[in-house]
């Protein structure tokens, strides 16, 4: 049977053990589900949940109390096989931050292969996985390199490479351009949308950077643990003094034109997301403006 | 009136670093590099991956030694007498990348009191030092008597910082300082590092990526390319040549970019804009309107 999520989370509860023999509790009862080939940005403040949520998902953690479903298997039963597991796992990848802490082969497509050799693929099969992937991240011609050779960005790529090569539904990146620089976090959000676009995978994206969240479909806000927020770009951006109060900010931009409309009066829409818009909006107020003078002049 | 306190002024002078001497392996990663650091302000260096920076601020503190050329502190080569190296780590502060790693004490306030202790000050002064950095990086009382090991990573990340503050460093390094905090633990740990820098007038040097937090924090930037600097100035001077960032990888603040599109489209806004203050007075002024109160 086909489900429309790849993720469904109900009343998800988890809590880190303190030395002391207490509990932390870091995820509180969480409910949400992911669609699937959606791209979900997943934005807090340090400590709000957002890692531990992505590896509750990911299986690396196992959650105190409530259900999760992952590609509609159950993954909180506790009669699923190792072999079981191992399938879920598969199906939900993920790239963490450091690009130097993810690759395990001296050579760039070794690399990539690790992961399919682990899951017992056929070798013929493995080459055509690989070379494919490889492709998928705009890498090819460096097949044959050493990791060490790349910048940031090319092993990031490569690290989504070997995630790709298990032919996974969803790929979870854990503040995986935090690292990066400008090029090389334009060169991973890229190939992470066109992951998206054209084989449609699933992504949920964590990140501390407005601009990179305004490229997903949905965005969800987590504080303390729980959901803040969780709708479209557009409306969520749109909620500045909400987002503050978490410890977040807006895009350079948006944050601009939130502050011409309250501060100072502009009619501007709330909800602008996109330079263009805004530029639009602005070109309009002063061509009106002049129109104004030009009038009171005559 | 109270004299100026002078600030040390740091130098690389025709620097070749290599490394893997001897082996297959070696490669210059800086070939005679010159550079300065000016005192008593806070220089942003940036630049794309593998151009330098780390090496740049491993020289500086004496953790690298140059293969070849000098690194100078007010003139004067730090590595004239080998033996007192160990001198030239209390003068120059490094923070390295994720610090947060490197915590080891039992305490917030023995870890941020160990540098200090370490150059054998009398107590009262360590104690002294411990609070001015506490207030600076925003670490509350009741913090410094936790384990580091019982924060958050923001929260150790300013215990890793105070540390070396702690030391009163004529010169401090910091390498991506706010990499991976939340926008709101950028603004705190850059603004304290700031205001640290305005009340010891001392000379500071903030590796960054990030070119909208440098234009607001930084007095001056300098740009590395594959081993040499590309430009140095103000941010104006060097966000007004967007072609040179993009060869090097970087790019403009986002702002900046905005108020170009602003101009294109008939807009009178000034060029030179390169924060979000900037940008909203600039607007206010070209519609001729006034902030409400």
């Amino acid at each position: 049977m086909e489900h429309q999520y790849i993720i469904e989370a109900n009343n998800l509860c988890f809590s880190y053990k303190t030395e002391d023999g207490g509990a932390f509790p870091v995820i509180k009862n969480l409910s949400f589900a992911i669609e699937k080939g959606s791209f979900v940005a997943i934005l807090g403040h340090n400590g709000s949940g957002k890692s531990t949520l992505a590896k509750l998902c990911n299986m690396i953690l196992t959650p105190d109390s409530g259900t999760l479903v992952v590609g509609g298997v159950d993954v909180t039963r506790n009669d699923l096989s190792e072999d079981d597991i191992y399938q879920l796992r598969r199906q939900i990848g993920m790239v963490f931050q450091n690009p130097d802490n993810q690759l395990v082969a001296t050579i760039v497509e070794e690399d990539i292969a690790f992961g399919p050799e682990n899951l017992g693929i056929p070798p013929k099969e493995i080459r055509a996985r690989v070379d494919d992937a490889l492709r998928a991240v705009n890498m090819t011609e460096f097949a044959r390199h050493s990791p060490t050779q790349l910048s940031g960005g090319q092993k990031q790529r490569i690290a989504i490479a070997g995630i790709i090569a298990m032919l996974p539904d969803c790929i979870i990146f854990d503040e995986s351009t935090a690292m990066l620089d400008p090029i090389g976090r334009a060169e991973v959000m890229e190939t992470i949308e066109r992951l998206n676009r054209e084989k449609g995978i699933t992504v949920l994206l964590i990140t501390h950077y407005m601009d990179e969240a305004i490229r997903a479909d949905r965005v969800i806000v987590m504080n303390q643990g729980e959901i803040f927020l969780d709708d479209t770009p557009r409306r969520v951006f749109s909620k500045v003094d909400q987002l503050k109060s978490v410890g977040l900010d807006v895009p350079q931009v948006t944050d601009l034109v939130n502050r011409l409309r309250t501060d100072a009066g502009f009619s501007i829409p709330a909800d602008i997301l996109h330079s263009a818009e805004a530029v639009e909006v602005l070109k309009t107020l002063y061509q009106q403006k002049k129109l104004r003078i030009d009038r009171e002049e005559k | 009136m109270e004299e100026a306190k002078h600030a040390a002024s740091i130098a690389l002078e025709n620097v070749t670093y290599r490394y893997s001497i001897g082996t297959p392996f070696e490669k210059a990663a800086l070939q005679n590099i010159s550079l300065q650091f000016e005192g008593g302000i806070i220089t942003g260096l940036m630049g794309h991956t593998g151009s330098g920076k780390s090496t740049i601020a491993q020289l500086l503190n004496g953790l690298l030694q140059p293969t070849e050329g000098k690194v100078t502190i007010d003139g004067k080569d730090i590595w004239e007498d080998p033996k007192k190296i160990s001198q030239i780590r209390f003068r120059v502060g490094l923070v390295f990348q994720y610090p947060e790693y490197q915590l080891f004490e039992e305490t917030v306030l023995r870890d941020i009191a160990y540098g200090p202790g370490n150059m054998g000050l009398p107590q009262e002064e360590i104690q002294r030092r411990v609070a001015d950095a506490a207030k600076f990086t925003g670490i509350t009382p009741d913090m410094l008597e936790k384990s580091p090991f019982e924060l958050s990573g923001g929260q150790k990340r300013r215990v890793a910082i105070a540390g070396v503050m702690a030391m009163d460093p004529e010169i401090l390094v910091l390498d991506e300082p706010a990499a991976g905090l939340d926008p709101r633990g950028r603004k705190e740990i850059l603004g304290g590092i700031r205001a640290y820098q305005r009340e010891k007038k001392n000379t500071i040097i903030i590796i960054s990526h990030s070119m909208e937090d440098m234009a607001i924090y930084a007095d001056k930037l300098m740009v590395l390319d594959h081993g040499h600097v590309s430009r140095y100035g103000t941010a104006h001077d060097i966000f007004c040549h967007a072609e040179d960032l993009k060869r090097v990888g970087l790019s403009r603040p986002q702002i900046t970019k905005f108020i170009m599109e602003l101009q294109k489209a008939g807009i009178p806004v000034e060029s030179g804009i390169y924060t979000v203050d900037d940008a909203y007075h600039e607007v206010l002024r070209v519609f001729g309107e006034k902030e409400r109160g």
